[in-house]
């Protein structure tokens, strides 16, 4: 009964959105007012009801209704229960049903946020809205419905959720990264009710900034989990593999960056506005786009959960709808006029300005490189070729190093033209001493000064250099130094990030240590400054897995024995599937990761061991950029003018 | 001027739109619906265990069968792996594995490890038999039918939901 009443609201929540999308524009066309007002209760409907819908079907979860296709193909009683909820969002159909949800929660902040704008406006927003919702919501409802039911025999038992995402991180990777996707779509309402009604650009530029900032916040965290799962669970010690759809979760985010400082000269300067609008639609267009090459079959990845080509069609048809029409909107309605002034060489607008082509060139490079191997198939009748790490790290090198350039004099430059430039000097100086230090550092802590550790050094004390120590250098001496803090808080914060994750991936890629060895029980092996000793190995049974762990003393260089380290190997009997528990012990400066391998027989037991120097430093990198758009976001949708 | 202009992107956005659209509908029929009815590419290749003794297509002695194209690089391969080993050894349906594009050694290991679903294997290290079949990835999986033509075929992992919808019925249950 649970099911059918979640699949009923699912379905009035498609209908109350088909009407959303459609009888208030027809209002404005025909200025009947009733008509316009209408898409106050029509939004807040088929939110309420598209979220209710979706807590039925966490709820079928949590009673193990296995009549339900979808419920039977992903969960299981044996499963633990906090796994069972998070199975909801474990596939496709469900997953679409959370994109759909988070859609709706953004739909209804906006709402209560806008609540003193102009009718016609706001309006139109979210007629849009609406439309986007009514998409994904036929979509899910005609190709991958996750209420089908099996009748009139349904299996008492289901099959396991994927154990690879039986884990904490990843359940709560998916809603962060799609609370980060769907979050772009109120940006890209508000663009183009804005073109439609021709709205000033100082309400619109503003408002589209501060959504933009919180959606790529939640992008930021999204890819850091998921990066971070991928390190400690699929037990290889990588944390990021330009997998295809790590790559196209990716773009949308170097858009979104790019969008944002666009924005930020738009509303204050009246610069850049149609180049702003068109990057709104990129950003949701590379949201769409992301969401189709994962979901149509196309691309084939670790991720890929849908390979149908049905379903293909239909998001291809969704994709063409908004994008087509938004471009066509562009094209007939931009009339803006940009600001009569001009710019200097040494302005802000300039530096942004570059920022943008970076940003954007490299999100379309990184594009290409995901869909080359499909146009080099259809070329040459079928060979395949693989679009590997090697082409994105060469690929990326001078767009980091550009954009490392600019951060680090991102907070001296003035709008229109820079008077003080005595600053290029200090930073210079300041960056050569740091650079110095941190070259003596890494030559006596990791022994010798590789290409990598060298050039993203350079990058991390120059972006450090100009947002840290020239800042508080500068403004020690006046009374303002905490009001400066606060007010460049969120910019400082998210660039110095930046320069944490850019020394992590240089120094993680330079000095990782790792070995496959084959260890016997009591054997001893020194690796790094470790002692690693094999102690013992036992089999024991979990409610939903077989499990064999070995335990591995460690000692470190001074001879002090340390908590030893538990490294698994589970056996899924319901998936057929095994997975390895990476055992990782870290410290702020290294990660020491043991995993488990086979059984060589004769007691004997192969393990990979990795010393990962610095690699948290690009997670923590990662959350301080999360940390500094989000509070950028709040502070700007804050200030009235 | 500036009107020309802002057409631009709708125009660029087309011409992908179109692009896309050609691009999906070839992953589904084209290859599919080339090779039905057809018999097996004529092949001869080494086994993969035995690199000295050489395969032809008159080896496929045991039809109806599967032939399966995996590689120990392909992470889908290893998802459909329990599946193969149940229908070879459950439900004792023959299956031939092509091993695509692959090192020896590595293959030899990987079914030492998760054990062996295949009557045998051949070995592709260059793709060419996987050219001639169409294979547009790993894992993929043909039908064969008793008189050696092709009937179906499937791309990407094999699982009881598949096998029930297009192959089951070509293989009578014991």
């Amino acid at each position: 009964m649970i099911p059918e009443i979640g699949h009923i609201f699912l379905i009035s929540a498609m209908v109350f959105a088909f009407a959303g999308g459609v009888f208030p524009a027809v209002g404005i066309f025909k200025k009947n007012a009733f008509l316009i007002s209408a898409y106050k209760p029509l939004i807040i409907s088929t939110s309420i009801f598209a979220l209710l819908s979706f807590l039925m079907l966490v709820y079928s979860f949590s009673k193990d209704d296995f009549s339900l296709l979808y419920i039977a193909t992903n969960s299981n009683t044996n499963l633990p229960f906090y796994y069972k909820l998070a199975a909801t969002w474990g596939a496709h159909e469900g997953s679409l049903l959370l994109w759909i949800s988070i859609l709706c929660l953004w739909s209804l902040a906006y709402f209560f946020k806008t609540r003193q704008e102009e009718d016609k406006y706001r309006c139109l927003t979210f007629v849009v809205l609406s439309q986007i919702i009514f998409s994904f919501i036929s979509f899910t409802i005609f190709t991958s419905n996750p209420f089908e039911r099996i009748l009139p025999i349904s299996p008492v038992q289901g099959v396991e959720l994927n154990p690879l995402l039986q884990d904490f991180a990843f359940t709560i990777h998916p809603p962060l990264l799609y609370a980060g996707y769907s979050g772009l779509s109120i940006p890209f309402a508000i663009v183009i009710s804005a073109l439609l009604t021709n709205s000033n650009k100082s309400i619109w530029a503003r408002q589209a900034r501060s959504w933009t900032l919180l959606s790529c916040s939640f992008l930021t965290l999204g890819i850091c989990l998921g990066s971070w799962w991928a390190y400690y669970e699929l037990g290889w010690g990588g944390w990021w593999f330009w997998d295809p759809v790590e790559n196209v979760a990716f773009v949308p985010w170097l858009i979104s960056v790019a969008l944002f400082h666009s924005l930020l000269v738009t509303d204050k300067r009246g610069f850049f506005i149609n180049w702003s609008i068109l990057l709104t639609i990129m950003a949701f267009a590379s949201c769409l786009l992301g969401t189709f090459l994962v979901r149509s079959g196309i691309l084939t990845s670790v991720h890929s959960f849908a390979l149908d080509p049905e379903r293909g069609v239909f998001l291809l048809i969704i994709f063409g709808y908004f994008i087509f029409s938004s471009l066509a909107i562009y094209a007939l309605k931009s009339n803006a006029r940009e600001s009569n002034q001009s710019y200097g060489l040494y302005s802000k607008e300039f530096g942004l300005l570059l920022n943008n082509l970076l940003l954007v060139i490299l999100a379309l490079s990184i594009l290409f490189g995901t869909f080359f191997p499909l146009i080099y198939e259809g070329v040459t009748n079928g060979k395949q070729i693989s679009v590997g790490a090697p082409y994105y790290e060469i690929l990326i090198l001078p767009f980091a190093a550009g954009l490392a350039l600019l951060q680090g004099v991102a907070l001296f430059l003035g709008w229109n033209t820079t008077e003080d430039q005595s600053f290029i000097k200090r930073i210079l100086i300041e960056t050569i001493v740091i650079f110095i230090v941190y070259n003596i550092l890494v030559y006596v802590f990791l022994g010798e000064i590789t290409a990598g550790a060298f050039i993203s050094g350079l990058m991390f004390c120059w972006i450090v250099a100009g947002n840290l120590i020239d800042f508080f250098v500068l403004n020690l001496k006046s009374s303002y130094l905490y009001k400066a803090i606060i007010r460049r808080f969120s910019v400082i914060l998210s660039h110095t990030g930046t320069a944490v994750l850019i020394l992590g991936v240089g120094i993680v890629s330079s000095y990782s240590l790792e070995n496959e060895i084959k260890l016997s029980k009591g054997e001893i092996y020194s690796f790094g400054k470790y002692q690693l000793s094999f102690e013992d190995i036992s089999m024991f049974n979990q409610k939903n897995y077989e499990s064999e762990m070995a335990i591995i003393g460690v000692t470190d260089m001074a001879g002090r024995k340390m908590t030893p380290m538990l490294t698994e190997k589970r056996f899924y009997p319901s998936a057929k599937q095994v997975t390895s528990e990476a055992a990782i012990k870290s410290t702020i400066f290294h990660d020491l990761y043991v995993t488990l391998g086979d059984d060589l027989g004769r007691g004997d037991w192969s393990f990979r061991v990795q010393i990962k120097p610095f690699v948290r430093w690009i997670w923590f990198g990662a959350i301080m950029i999360a940390l500094g758009t989000c509070l950028a976001s709040l502070t700007s949708m804050k200030r009235k003018e | 001027m500036r009107k020309i202009l802002n057409v631009v992107p709708l125009l660029i956005f087309c011409i992908l739109l179109v692009y896309l659209f050609v691009l999906l509908n070839e992953d589904k029929n084209d290859l599919t619906s080339a090779l039905i009815g057809k018999e097996i590419p004529v092949f001869e290749l080494p086994s993969l265990k035995d690199p000295e003794l050489v395969l032809e297509n008159k080896d496929l002695k045991d039809l109806p069968a599967l032939i399966n194209v995996w590689a120990t690089w392909c992470v889908a391969c290893a998802v459909e792996h329990p599946f193969l080993l149940e229908l070879s050894n459950n439900k004792g349906v023959p299956i031939y594995g092509i091993n695509y594009k692959d090192s020896r050694k590595k293959a030899i290991d990987y079914l030492k490890r998760k054990k062996d679903p295949f009557k045998f294997n051949i070995f592709d290290s260059s793709g060419d038999l996987g050219i001639d079949l169409g294979v547009y990835g790993a894992p993929e999986t043909f039908l064969i039918s008793q008189k050696g033509t092709i009937i179906d075929r499937h791309a990407g992992a094999l699982n009881s939901e598949i096998w029930d919808q297009k192959f089951r019925i070509y293989f009578p249950e014991d």
